[in-house]
């Protein structure tokens, strides 16, 4: 209940782009080759999320025997998802 | 040897070898190499050689031997000698005055229990603290907490210096009040006895001994003074006097002033004339406090061993032949109410010891933290801040219905719970036992909590801290408003580099701005919801300061309407043909848009309901919900997203917009129908859900308000020939505004519409409306005859709905 004030909605700072994602779906990029795409259901000043209905992308790279790098893609599904602020390295809106 | 290993011979004791230090004035010509300088003053420059008097040289360097003795260096550590172990001395006698309480109470078994208690705590702690040595072994501990206590300087009121968590020696502790005493010198100067053995006018000379005795009482200790350990002061108050001469009252015996120098708890006395500092250093100790400081003062001076009612102290079994017959049975009474009090502490002091003293600080410590920061709340008795602390759980106990007297109390407070407890439990004690032992660790704690508060009141509202001279600031925090790591000044909202860029029409259908406006209109619904919670009670006749109160109230909450409808953009003009999408109607293609209009139906008034009815209606083509889901010619139905987006809107927005139009006048009803045909594309409207949902809304209200018998014939005569128009428009697609196949279930809306139409239908309409739909309904019944029986009777109920509005049945198809 802190944005009650009636500048909540302008835009003053950072996080307040992110406030209108608010109930949209985001794309978000995580450290460790991580991505999320789900709907934002509450953020706070630490970027920590809540998103719904999110799919998760992990990029995982591995050497083959001729020492070939390729990248393989794990997908997970989840229903509802806490991220912890300090892994978040964008939130972008995904129109 | 000496201390510092200095040689401490005597110069005459010395050797006067060559290489015998010399003292300074020793040295054959101490200034004789100054001489010597002067002679080079008008000479060249000044030699080193020439000037060095060679005093280096001549150092002994070789006594070392004792550095490590007294430096405590070297390879080995030493045991260190025990000869300032006062602590550890007496504590070896507390052991035998300890062994004194328990043979005494064998001796005597009437009061038994209670000495044997009281001399439990008595022995156990010498002897966990004979072990100690210096004192300062707890500092070596890991996780070491310095004692609380609370300073003087800090708590500006009143500071008693709060002891060390020491249970063991309190509890047995009495002091009587002012009242109390006064009665018993009463008694005794009745019966002819001296008071105490003492004349009257020595009075204040043992109030001083008092303060002398009991230096933790003593109000004006300086702060960080080193207190002794609780155990030992009731050891240093018996062994002052071991054995008072029998039949002398230990009123006023304690240790006098006269006490010789160089006992050890001189350390601890306190010179009367510190007691005059008392008052201006503690300026104004509240009016609640001061009297009881007085009821300290005057009485005699506390025993931990004995009731004190004016009886000797027994510390011998040989004392009680002494006394008096009355003496004794007073003695032998009191002596038994102290056993069955000393059995409730100990009933009650089971657990003690369970934790240390640093675990208790420990608690304490975050106690008083959560304390003042909530408590700071409570004064605020601001219910703004009681509702950010705890937004939710406040919502929610609303919700619940929460046992509140009143809407002001704070829930869930540990702080006024704590605080109001221990107070109703002091406030019934207080007469009757002024600083009773158990109490008076609550008391203190509430003191302290309360001096915590205040303080935390009196703190500077600014977070920082620049104490002059130093170098940095000191940034205040609490549990709240933690320490703020960054101080980054926010422009303000009149000035500052704050981009205003003025919003053109054009941009204000594109997605960041409806964003922004959806996310002014929560703003706003917040805000309204949170002034609903702060709605004055309905003023009564006559208070002009209720009903000012009451009017401001409503003003602000009209002001806040206004903003939630500015930000809503219902009244954007409507550009006809435009590409985008008008601003309201943008803001209901978001999800949180529909969600947010059953908020916002509860804070507008009829006539915004009603623009936004009609501002829905009109843009019924454009709506996401009926633009989108026109079923594509090879699709099923809609997308996912879609489905959900219609499910959404039919349950958060159709309700609203039903509510309204149940209520609606009729010649609206006939104006928002006469839009649908002029405004809309009604076939395709009629291909949605949606559509077909508004639609069926406005029909059968009509039909309502014509079997209520409330529409006049005029009105009637319109609506009827909408309907007419509505109805030849629709006709040709009446087969094709269900959705999907026969067997793709979700068709009730459907069935509902045509009811609604079938209702309202002319007897010929209605034989126009069997024949467009027959085959469905027939396919429908064919279908059902395949389904399981309960998903078939729901299939041809909702045909049935339909077949009985026209007066039909399923069951006449056979």
């Amino acid at each position: 209940m802190a944005d009650t004030e009636d500048a909540g909605a302008s835009v003053s700072e950072p996080l307040d782009l992110v406030r209108l994602s608010l109930d949209e779906i985001v794309f978000v990029k995580l450290r460790g080759d991580r991505e999320l795409k789900g709907r934002l259901h509450a953020y706070d000043s630490h970027c920590n999320l809540v998103l719904g209905d999110v799919e998760e992308t992990i990029y995982v790279v591995e050497e083959d025997e001729n020492e070939e790098e390729t990248t393989r893609t794990i997908k997970k599904q989840e229903e509802m998802l806490f991220v912890r602020g300090d892994s978040v390295v964008l939130i972008s809106p995904q129109a | 040897m000496s201390f510092f290993g200095f040689d401490t011979t005597l110069p005459r004791d010395r050797g006067r070898g060559p290489g015998a230090p010399k003292g300074f004035f020793e040295n054959s010509d101490p200034f004789a190499q100054v001489a010597l300088a002067d002679k080079f003053v008008d000479g060249d420059a000044v030699d080193f050689e020439d000037t060095y008097d060679g005093l280096g040289d001549q150092l002994d360097d070789d006594q070392d031997e004792f550095n490590d003795d007294t430096f405590g260096g070297g390879g080995e550590t030493a045991p260190v000698g025990r000869d300032f172990d006062f602590f550890g001395r007496t504590a070896g006698v507390a052991d035998v005055i300890g062994e004194e309480q328990v043979r005494y109470s064998l001796q005597n078994p009437q009061a038994a229990p209670a000495p044997a208690q009281r001399a439990a705590p008595a022995t156990a702690v010498p002897a966990e603290s004979t072990s100690r040595r210096t004192g300062y072994e707890k500092y070596s501990e890991p996780g070491y907490i310095p004692d609380l206590q609370a300073k003087s300087s800090v708590w500006t009121q009143k500071a008693e210096p709060t002891p060390a968590p020491a249970p063991a020696p309190a509890p047995s502790r009495k002091i009587m009040s002012l009242e109390e005493v006064e009665a018993i010198e009463a008694q005794m100067r009745h019966r002819g006895q001296p008071i105490g053995g003492l004349p009257p006018q020595q009075i204040p000379q043992s109030m001083a001994d008092l303060y002398q005795r009991h230096p933790q009482h003593f109000p004006t200790l300086p702060d960080g003074f080193p207190q002794l350990p609780p155990e030992l002061q009731a050891q240093l108050e018996k062994g002052g006097m071991p054995h008072p001469p029998p039949g002398m009252p230990e009123l006023y015996g304690g240790p006098g002033p006269a006490m010789p120098p160089g006992a050890p708890f001189l350390q601890n006395n306190l010179p009367p004339q510190n007691m005059p500092p008392q008052g201006p250093r503690h300026a104004g100790p509240p009016q609640g406090q001061r009297p009881q400081n007085m009821q300290q003062q005057p009485p005699p001076p506390p025993s931990s061993r004995a009731p004190n009612n004016g009886l000797p102290v027994i510390t011998n079994p040989q004392q009680l032949m002494h006394l008096t017959e009355e003496q004794r049975n007073t003695y032998l009474v009191e002596d038994a109410k102290r056993a069955k009090r000393n059995h409730k502490i100990f009933l009650l002091s089971r657990g003690n010891g369970l934790m240390t003293p640093q675990d208790k600080n420990f608690i304490t410590r975050i106690q008083l933290q959560q304390l003042v920061a909530a408590a700071g709340n409570v004064a605020d008795s601001d219910p703004e801040a009681v509702l950010a602390e705890d937004f939710y759980y406040q919502v929610y106990s609303q919700i619940r219905g929460a046992p509140r007297q009143h809407p002001h109390q704070p829930l869930g407070h540990f702080a006024q719970t704590y605080l109001l407890q221990t107070g109703n439990r002091l406030g019934g004690n207080r007469h009757r036992h002024p600083l009773q032992g158990a109490d008076n660790h609550m008391q203190r704690m509430q003191q302290q909590v309360q001096r915590a508060v205040e303080a935390a009141k009196a703190k500077p509202k600014n977070k920082q801290l620049i104490i002059e001279g130093s170098l940095g600031k000191i940034s205040f925090s609490n549990a709240k408003a933690p320490k703020p790591m960054l101080n980054i000044k926010r422009p303000d909202s009149s000035e500052g580099p704050r981009p205003k860029k003025v919003q053109s029409d054009l941009s204000l259908s594109d997605r960041k701005s409806i964003l922004t406006n959806i996310e002014r209109v929560y703003s706003a619904l917040m805000s309204m919801e949170d002034m609903e919670r702060t709605m004055p009670p309905p003023p009564e006749e006559g208070d002009a300061d209720a009903i000012q109160e009451h009017m401001e109230w409503r003003q602000k909450l009209q002001s806040l309407n206004q903003k939630l409808w500015k930000a809503l953009k219902v009244m954007e003009p409507i550009v006809p043909n435009s590409t985008t999408p008008h601003p309201f109607i943008a803001f209901l293609s978001h999800p949180k848009g529909k969600k947010a209009i059953p908020r916002i139906f509860r804070h507008i008034d009829q006539e915004q309901r009603v623009t936004i009815l009609t501002m829905i209606v009109v843009h019924l083509d454009s709506l996401d919900v009926v633009r989108l889901a026109q079923s594509i010619p090879g699709e099923a139905q809609p997308s996912l997203a879609v489905r959900e987006a219609i499910d959404l809107f039919s349950l958060a927005v159709m309700p609203s917009l039903l509510q309204y139009v149940n209520e609606a006048p009729f010649n609206i009803i006939i104006g928002l129908l006469g839009l649908v045909i002029a405004q809309t594309h009604v076939q395709s409207v009629a291909r949605t859900k949606v559509g077909l949902g508004i639609l069926t809304m406005l029909l059968s209200r009509a039909e309502l308000v014509k079997e209520a018998g409330q529409a006049p014939e005029r009105d009637w005569q319109q609506w009827v020939e909408k309907f007419n128009v509505l109805f030849d428009t629709l006709e040709p697609v009446l087969a094709d505004i269900f959705p999907g196949s026969i067997n793709s279930g979700d068709d009730m809306y459907v069935w509902q519409f045509l009811a609604a139409v079938g209702i309202g239908a002319s007897p010929e309409q209605q034989q126009r409306l069997v024949i467009a739909v027959k085959d469905r309904v027939m396919e429908t019944v064919g279908y059902s005859k395949s389904l399981p029986a309960d998903m078939s009777s729901q299939r041809l109920g909702n045909v049935n709905l339909f077949m009985r509005a026209i007066g039909l049945d399923v069951e006449l198809l056979g």
